[in-house]
């Protein structure tokens, strides 16, 4: 019954450990992974839950992707490191699946925040993804952060990431009980939006997900305050700029040239034709 | 030595009986034809699976018995045989297309899906200690590559493509009646009433919502990259193309 | 990734994608080789480079070409590039704690039948995908791809162009690493065929 894991074997390889650790004190460092500095945010509004996220992914200082997707899941925003915020989501996304199939209702929000708090708890702190959960379920609205030592809070209106400070100052003055939709937006929007004009570690646009008892509608890109300006100029090269050594095609459209050895094109036909008759 | 049946062969399944046949594989199929009557009907648009849900007593509460599983949102069963072993085979489905989903972030093609319930109903035919599955499983599923597709997956582990077939107790019956019926071009609504045509041939008792489950394909539409509509943005999980027809919908069907 | 060098950038024209890669193979600062291809063909309208540790690079090179080999029996027909990369991503990230010491870029054309769209795509050592619209860029030239990148780049380049770009991009950007250099080789991708060229570089 061992067939579920023929694509993988569950858990983590540690093979490469030993390797690694020798590389390491032989002055090859582990090279870093994508984090995301990120500000992410939800807050409680009178039908849902509104949740949002700024798009820039750092590795070190530099930016890695201008426009990412930190609304991992409908339901989850993800700060830290990258990989572990998506496959710590799409794991836990994908046992939920399982338990609502087998248990025949829908999952609840707590569900996914004890299995996730449970697994980040687990690997004590290794598995770096913060982040905040949100959800409408048969109980109601529930938000959630989850940190990733595994300790969860659950408050009216969350943020989390290096540009939460500045995303907490704009909730504490603007967040009220029993909002509109759209004020919930603009507020969310507004903290999302100090977090990118304030924080390093966070930029480019600002990506919403309103979450309702009936449906969820992700709003990405919302907000793009920083957009590119189109060039003034082009900087096409003209063809020919760069020399190269040699070249090689691989061309998938075959063409074909038929060159008769002996007697005309019309005897070859016929014969042809005789042959696909026999 | 010699007895009932397979003889001396019927002890160990995975011995061969001298006439090549592997007894306990045939007494597993005797199994299946012991139970009710499912099938299933590939359309130009979709495709249905259907089951007769007989409880042997009218004090059991008959919802909470589920005869058509869903697997992933483009996967469902449905099975003659033994509902036990049913459950294990949806279990271990929904684990692997998971775990498919998990490796390719889309969910597994049907024939892939197939494949690998066959190859779990094959292990059961060659290992020690173990019996073969009592159940034969039908397939119904859509994906992005072949479209809605049919299978039939035997306690073998063989398993074959239909356009439509019939499986349990009635079997023969059902698949006679389903080759008169049967044309290239029905379309999913048609191949409902057909199949509940086909379900009344043979049915003991009143047909009603209560007695009688549906699952069915309806093929999704796609956008212009050839791909699902996703919920919830690029992330999302595709919208469903397996479902199970409610009691009211299974009602109005049989109303008409 | 600064063991053995080397950079890759991957970009997206006007229905076609390119991609290419420095030919430089180091131990620390001393130069070993100058023939060491980082991108390879998966399927005939996708391929991948790994820049990183050489040992990994080729290691991976394998396991994928086994992994993607098994896909197309098994499932009789050819890997997607969203598939491939998700596929990537989900081996790296198995090795969490314990990586390889990678940085993989994937460049194809999605199958013709959903009309052969570009499709870019990079991810770090531990599988964390990014979806560029425009280029991705690693290696150790890596910071400085990006900023020539961002500056090169346009849409729409038909091939010939994306190649005198991409080109242009690569060169110049590894002329300033020390790691990364000594020639490069380039493979446009389009509908009908594969452009390979290689480049003469600075060999210094």
């Amino acid at each position: 019954m061992d067939s579920s894991n023929i694509y993988k074997k569950s858990g983590f390889d540690f093979s490469n450990q030993i390797r690694n650790n020798f590389l390491a004190a032989k002055g090859v460092p582990v090279p870093k992974a994508t984090s995301t500095g990120t500000t992410i945010v939800g807050c409680l509004f009178k039908d849902g839950i509104v949740l949002g996220a700024d798009t820039r992914a750092t590795a070190g200082e530099i930016i890695a992707d201008k426009n990412c997707e930190k609304v991992v899941n409908p339901s989850c925003c993800g700060a830290g490191t990258a990989a572990d915020t998506e496959f710590t989501t799409a794991l836990i996304s994908s046992n939920l699946e399982l338990h609502s199939l087998s248990t025949g209702r829908k999952p609840r929000v707590v569900t996914a925040m004890t299995m996730l708090k449970q697994m980040l708890f687990q690997y004590q702190g290794h598995i770096g993804a913060a982040l905040v959960l949100g959800g409408v379920d048969v109980t109601g609205p529930h938000l959630f952060t989850i940190h990733p030592h595994g300790s969860t809070d659950k408050l009216p209106y969350v943020t989390m990431g290096s540009g939460s400070l500045a995303a907490m100052a704009v909730f504490e003055a603007g967040w009220k009980a029993g909002m509109e939709r759209q004020e919930a937006i603009d507020l969310v929007s507004a903290a999302i939006s100090a977090g990118i004009f304030n924080d390093l570690g966070s930029g480019s646009n600002v990506d919403v997900c309103v979450i309702t008892k009936e449906r969820t509608d992700m709003l990405r890109n919302y907000i793009k305050p920083n957009e590119r300006v189109t060039k003034e100029r082009h900087y096409k090269f003209t063809r020919g700029t760069t020399a190269y050594q040699s070249e090689n095609i691989r061309k998938y459209i075959v063409d074909e040239s038929i060159t008769y050895l002996t007697g005309s094109a019309t005897t070859a036909t016929t014969a042809e034709e005789a042959m696909d008759v026999s | 030595m010699a007895n009932a049946d397979g003889g001396a062969y019927s002890y160990s399944l995975t011995v061969f009986s001298p006439s090549g046949k592997l007894v306990q594989i045939e007494h597993a199929l005797a199994a299946v034809a012991q139970g009710t009557t499912s099938l299933g009907i590939k359309a130009t648009n979709g495709i249905v699976i259907a089951t007769e849900k007989k409880s042997s007593s009218i004090l059991i509460d008959s919802s909470m018995l589920d005869k058509v599983s869903i697997i992933c949102p483009n996967i469902g069963f449905v099975y003659s045989g033994m509902g036990p072993d049913f459950r294990i085979l949806v279990n271990s489905a929904r684990k692997s297309a998971q775990a498919y989903w998990k490796m390719y972030g889309e969910y597994p093609p049907t024939r892939v899906l197939t494949q690998e319930i066959a190859s779990v109903m094959q292990k059961a035919t060659q290992s020690g200690g173990v019996r073969p599955y009592g159940v034969s499983l039908l397939v119904a599923g859509w994906d992005a590559n072949r479209g809605p597709s049919l299978y039939q997956v035997d306690p073998s582990g063989s398993f074959w493509a239909w356009k439509a077939s019939a499986i349990g107790k009635n079997m023969v019956n059902a698949k006679t009646f389903l080759e008169k019926r049967y044309n290239d071009d029905i379309s999913l609504e048609d191949a409902i009433h057909t199949a509940l045509l086909t379900l009344k041939e043979g049915f003991e008792g009143q047909m009603t919502e209560k007695t009688i489950e549906i699952g069915i394909i309806t093929v999704p539409e796609l956008n212009s990259f050839g791909e699902q509509e996703k919920e919830g943005g690029e992330t999302g999980r595709p919208k469903p193309a397996f479902r199970k027809l409610t009691e009211e919908e299974v009602r109005d069907y049989l109303a008409l | 990734m600064q063991y053995n060098g080397g950079s890759i950038v991957a970009m997206v024209g006007k229905n076609c994608v390119a991609i290419a890669s420095d030919l430089r193979l180091g131990n620390q600062a001393l130069t070993i080789a100058t023939d060491f291809e980082k991108v390879f063909p998966i399927t005939d309208r996708i391929y991948l480079g790994m820049a990183g540790l050489a040992t990994d690079v080729l290691t991976l090179r394998e396991r994928f070409r086994f992994r993607v080999n098994m896909y197309s029996i098994k499932e009789e027909r050819e890997i997607e590039p969203k598939t491939l990369a998700q596929l990537v991503s989900s081996t790296l990230y198995e090795r969490r704690f314990g990586p390889y010491f990678i940085e993989p870029i994937i460049a194809g054309l999605t199958d013709s039948s959903k009309g052969s769209q570009p499709f870019i795509a990079s991810a770090d050592l531990i599988g964390c995908l990014n979806f560029a619209k425009d280029f991705v860029v690693v290696g150790t030239a890596e910071d400085k791809l990006l900023g020539v990148a961002e500056g090169l780049w346009e849409p729409d380049l038909e091939p010939e162009d994306l190649f005198e770009t991409i080109s242009q991009t690569l060169l110049n950007a590894v002329d300033r690493d020390a790691f990364s250099g000594w020639g490069a080789v380039v493979h446009v991708i389009t509908p009908d065929k594969v452009i390979t060229r290689t480049l003469k570089g600075r060999m210094d």
